[in-house]
């Protein structure tokens, strides 16, 4: 269980990062998102968007966020009192691991509902997505505060767990292990870091064609060699 | 009173507690062992270096066998030993390494191939040989002529401690923690068990049994500057001696250990010079091959203590506002080794001194170490005076050290005195004698003496403070019972004693919690303290003699004409102020070696003339023996065998020995 | 002159304890202040001391070797725990606050019963030997022999007093009762690399391959960073962890 925890925590680990480069595309231009997006559906390779295979990914990815919860559950705290000492023992250990675990509970109880939230959407709405569908939804449809949230929280429920990963399965040399563990710690801060960064970007620049494209809310965006050729009509 | 009945009970779960219980419960018998602490906290952990037994394995112990220490065991003692049980001892210590290496213990092993040791501050290359790859191996220790002290790095006490404890655990031992005995149940001839108190509750219960077996280590704690334990107060000698029946064997032979760190008083272990560290003093001088030529830093304790405080009473010492220490140098042994075989020293350094090792030096000053003295038994562990009462370990006066135990002796002790008393219990429980017919009146009427005892003192209302009666009696010890006596000093000593006891029945406490009341603790440890204190100094009043461990500045000599005998303390009565002595003859016509010179210390003594006879008895048993094997001229000599337990009683196999 | 350690002159310490005796039905969890004046090289183990000596001998605390060696005087000084006998005062503040080590049942004060504790963990996990004729062992002859270097790396592990500060810095210890604690599963590491010891994986597996044992470890560390013999628990740990997953 304890393998199947790290499993499903490093597969997510996995998706949340490329996820995080796939959407951060916006970043390169509109066009470059939604030739993302469109690679997403499998036009690619189908010649045509199927957005229902979104929804297969995100279905795949929900069943693995629970499977992972539900494993984690088992490690939170059961009831008030075990609450209660570990908090009265990070309180006093000022130890920075056992209260980055806390970080971990605190933002993966979070992530039940925001992430619950963003997958719903998405697994209904597969095919909402794109530079202006997914701008709307973040300034339009007030999305971004939840993107905001959702963003801090899976990026150091990430970071750390991939640390925690390395310390717990990692075969390391006991005489080297304290400094591998410290270079560890800093790699955390810095991905933890750039993953932020990448992340507030994009959020801001959805939010940017969010805000430029309210008045047309709802409209969908044509590719820039599209609209070129339909001018040129 | 709760009472609670089993065959053995043992008092104390050290090492020579706990093998007693293992060989007791092996033979069939129900055994509890009682424990002032959790038993893996007991003092046998701080053993550091090593443990002696012959197995002669590595290249500084080739040659090594039991008659070598045998003969540097008697040596050591300065010819105070029994020399049977240092041969049953001998020859059994190799049994128990290997005992304990089948147990778990991961004794430090041979390497093959070259190796750089230092000796006499110079670095040599040595080659062990390849048979001998992967067996246990063994570093140089004070007053022996091998390499004998098996080791494990220098925490071979608490690695052994933690594998027998671990045994004890599996062969279903209980140990009652936090439970301190604090009178044995008598009818004047017979133990049959103790009165308890447990230092939780505080709560007054008895053990009833038919063997009782006091292991319950030394009494290094009624001297202020000790290497020892905390707990190491003698409350189980105490309550041997309290009987009024069973003796004290001699109290006076106390050992000092040459590196106590300046000034806390922790030990680092011999093992340090073993492996080639220096004393050096305040101007960095080497001074030991001034005074000890043959042997340097590894004369006996006893001798190089001396020596050192007689270098610093000649105004040599390095001067600091605690007083006058000298210096410990292993910076020569080098990082690796220090790092690898003398972890726990770099660690005391480090925290107690903010020292380190590889670089710098180590203050240190002789400490008190080791109770040689302890409660006189027999070959087999029983008190000769009281049946049912056996005692193991640094508790006992066994008598294998006689006035000055050799470092790694000990917890080779107790050990193998573990594994023969424990089958002499089991021997006494299996026999008629063994039966209990003791009633439950007997264990009633103990109990209430004891309860009204301690009420005595939580009701005094005494003026008397505990804590402050136990710092004197520290500070009068160490000041005049220590290395160098003379009999000014000691009748000082026995006087303030005297004073000190008579206060100590005003006791009155301040603290009435309930519950273990730490107080009351103090107030009745230090009222048995002072009984043992004054065995210790007047047995030194008494002793005009220099032997071992015990040096009178006013009789310098070891006078083996007057005093080739044990001190035998007996305490009279709850009324009285001394301590009755007895003496018992050492007869010299039963020994295998007869008194000479040791090979270190000093070179003048005044004979006893059975030496010469003896001597020339010995040398007629081996005529005609030039070709027997050494087994067979020993036996010729004096015969021990057959005071073993059988099972312990085969040759032990040595590389290149048959 | 030497280089004993030496203190700043003349502090006042201020020691806040923990007192309570639950022993008696009138006491309650109360925070207590000492003021002592800090000595030269003076250790908890001496403030403690002088403290029950001059001004409250009532005051419970466990001290054995005061060496560091034995284990006994574990408590929470200053938040985190440690061993009080081999603290100098001069490396605290002058504020110190002393709690017993939570996790373990209270004797009373900074004392508590990690005997009891430690006896149960070793009873549960056999941590001993298991050979088959260990009492007809023929101690006659010579002994097996063995890699030096793996007898080191056993002493190291061996090396554990069993002091309970990692299972006071543990989590997972402060808030599951039955979890075996980094004591335990270095023990069990320890034994497991013992070619003495005739169990195998499976059996190993049947001791710790669960949530009381090496799969409840959340990885915090507090295990390592606070063991006072620097003991490498989490790599011992994680090994342990590669081998009970391997055995399903």
């Amino acid at each position: 269980m304890d393998l199947l925890q790290s499993l499903t925590g490093l597969l997510l680990v996995m998706f949340i990062w490329g996820h995080m480069f796939f959407e951060s595309s916006i970043l390169l231009g509109k066009d470059a998102m939604l030739w993302v997006t469109r690679m997403f559906e499998g036009e690619h390779i189908f010649g045509k968007p199927y957005p229902l295979l979104v929804s297969a990914v995100v279905a795949v990815i929900f069943v693995l966020i629970a499977l992972h919860a539900i494993l984690a559950l088992r490690k939170f705290p059961a009831n008030y009192r075990q609450y209660h000492s570990f908090h009265r023992h990070m309180g006093a250990m000022r130890h920075t691991d056992t209260t980055l675990w806390y970080v971990q509970v605190i933002t993966g109880f979070a992530m039940f509902f925001l992430a619950g939230t963003h997958l719903f959407v998405v697994l209904v709405q597969p095919d909402n997505i794109g530079p202006y569908a997914s701008s709307d939804r973040v300034w339009t449809g007030r999305f971004w505060i939840l993107y905001a949230l959702l963003l801090v929280s899976v990026h150091l429920h990430a970071g750390i767990g991939i640390y925690r990963l390395a310390m717990k399965w990692w075969p390391l040399k006991a005489e080297t292990a304290p400094r591998v563990r410290e270079r560890l710690k800093v790699a955390m801060w810095c991905v933890i870091g750039f993953f932020l960064i990448l992340g507030s970007a994009s959020l801001l620049t959805y939010m940017k064609i969010g805000y430029d494209h309210a008045d047309r809310a709802g409209e969908r965006y044509v590719p820039a060699a599209a609209s070129a050729i339909e001018t040129g009509k | 009173m709760q009472i609670l009945y089993t065959d053995v009970l043992v008092i104390g779960g050290g090492l020579a507690g706990q093998r007693a219980a293992i060989g007791a419960k092996r033979r069939g018998h129900d055994v509890i062992v009682l424990s002032l602490v959790p038993a893996k906290r007991s003092h046998s952990a701080a053993a550091q270096g090593g443990m002696q037994a012959s197995l002669g394995n590595c290249l500084g112990g080739t040659g090594d066998n039991e008659d070598v220490h045998f003969t540097d065991t008697v040596r050591g003692s300065d010819w105070g030993a029994d020399q049977e049980v240092v041969r049953m001892f001998a020859h059994t210590a190799p049994k128990a390494i290997r005992e304990l290496a089948a147990w778990g213990v991961p004794w430090n092993r041979v390497q093959r191939g070259d190796h750089q040791i230092t000796v006499n501050g110079q670095k040599q290359t040595v080659t062990e040989p390849d048979n001998a790859h992967g067996l246990i191996t063994s570093r140089n220790f004070g007053g022996t002529q091998k390499w004998r002290a098996c080791y494990v790095s220098d925490g071979t006490g608490h690695a052994m401690l933690y594998t027998m404890s671990n045994q004890a655990i599996a062969a279903g031992i209980p140990v009652h923690e936090r439970m301190e005995a604090i009178a044995l149940i008598h009818d004047g001839e017979r133990c049959c068990g103790a009165i308890v108190r447990n230092l939780m509750t505080g709560e007054i219960l008895a053990y009833m049994a038919k063997a009782t077996c006091i292991a319950s280590g030394g009494f290094g704690r009624i001297y202020r500057v000790s290497t020892n334990a905390i707990i190491n107060e003698g409350i189980g000698a105490a309550i041997a001696l309290e009987t009024g029946i069973a003796s004290l064997g001699n109290m006076e032979a106390v050992q000092f250990h040459p590196t106590g760190i300046f000034p806390a008083g922790i030990l680092v272990t011999e093992g340090c010079r073993g492996d080639g560290g220096l004393l050096l003093d305040g101007a960095e001088y080497r001074f030991m091959p001034d005074y000890e030529p043959e042997k340097t830093e590894l004369a006996s304790r006893d001798v190089v203590s001396r020596r050192m405080e007689e270098h610093i009473a000649a105004g040599h010492g390095a001067k600091t506002r605690f007083g006058d220490h000298l210096w410990l140098d292993i910076r020569l042994l080098g990082k690796e080794h220090i790092n690898t075989k003398l972890r726990e020293v770099k660690e005391i350094c480090q925290y107690f001194l903010g020292v380190d090792p590889v670089n710098e030096l180590i203050p240190v000053r002789p400490a008190q170490h080791y109770s040689m003295g302890g409660i006189r038994t027999n070959y087999r562990g029983e008190s000769p005076q009281l049946k049912g009462l056996f005692s193991a370990g640094e508790s006992a006066c066994w008598d294998m050290h006689g006035f000055n135990r050799l470092g790694g002796n000990s917890v080779a002790e107790t050990v193998v005195a573990g594994m023969i008393v424990g089958d002499s219990i089991a021997d006494f429980c299996d026999s008629p004698d063994g039966a209990l017919a003791i009633s439950t009146s007997l264990v009633e009427e103990f109990g209430e003496r004891e309860r009204q005892r301690l009420a005595g003192i939580a009701d005094s209302g005494g003026s008397e403070n505990a804590f402050e009666l136990m710092k004197l009696m520290q500070e009068t010890m160490t000041a005049n019972v220590g290395i160098f006596r003379d009999g000014e000093r000691l009748q000082e000593a026995v006087s303030t004693l005297q004073d000190l006891q008579r206060r100590s029945r005003d006791i009155g406490l301040r603290s009435s919690a309930p519950g273990a009341n730490p107080e009351l603790v103090a107030a009745y440890r230090v009222q048995r303290m002072l009984k043992l204190a004054q065995c210790v100094a007047f047995g030194a009043l008494q002793r005009t003699e220099s032997r071992g461990a015990h040096f009178r500045a006013d009789f310098p000599q070891r006078n083996d004409r007057d005093w080739m005998r044990r001190t035998l303390a007996i305490w009279p009565g709850e009324e009285a102020d001394l301590p009755t002595l007895d003496y018992e003859e050492l007869d010299i016509m039963r020994m295998e070696i007869p008194p000479g010179w040791r090979g270190y210390g000093a070179k003048d003594y005044i004979d006893h003339p059975d030496t010469p006879r003896r001597q020339q008895q010995l040398d007629e048993a081996l005529q005609g023996m030039e070709r027997a094997d050494r087994h067979a001229r020993q036996e010729a000599l004096m015969p021990f065998r057959h005071l073993l337990p059988e099972h312990l009683r085969g040759n032990n196999q040595r590389l290149g020995e048959d | 002159m030497s280089d004993i350690p030496v203190t700043q002159l003349g502090r006042t310490l201020h020691l806040q304890i923990l007192r309570h005796n639950p022993r008696d039905p009138d006491s309650e969890p109360r925070l207590q202040t000492f003021e002592v004046e800090e000595a030269d090289a003076m250790t908890l183990f001496i403030a403690l001391s002088e403290i029950r000596e001059k001004q409250d001998p009532s005051l419970q605390f466990d001290f054995v070797c005061r060496a560091g060696i034995c284990g006994s005087c574990g408590m929470i000084i200053n938040g985190r725990p440690g061993l009080a006998c081999r603290t100098l005062t001069r490396d605290l503040p002058d504020h110190i606050t002393l709690a017993p080590l939570p996790a373990f049942e209270l004797i009373g004060d900074l004392s508590v019963d990690t005997g009891k504790w430690m006896r149960g963990m070793s009873e549960h996990l056999e941590t001993w030997v298991h050979s088959q004729g260990l009492e007809q062992a023929d101690i006659d002859s010579l002994e097996e022999s063995m890699e030096p270097e793996l007898a080191e790396q056993l002493y190291e592990l061996e090396r554990c007093i069993e002091c309970g500060c990692c299972v006071a810095a543990c989590g997972t210890a402060q808030m599951r009762e039955d979890f075996s604690g980094a004591v335990g599963l270095n023990q069990i590491t320890r034994f497991q690399l013992d070619p003495r010891d005739e169990r195998s994986d499976a059996d190993f597996y049947q001791l710790v391959g669960n949530d009381a044992g090496v799969f409840g470890c959340m990885t915090l560390l507090g295990c390592e960073d606070m063991c006072p013999k620097d003991l490498p628990l989490a790599t011992q740990i994680a090994f342990l962890r590669r081998r009970m997953v391997a055995v399903r």
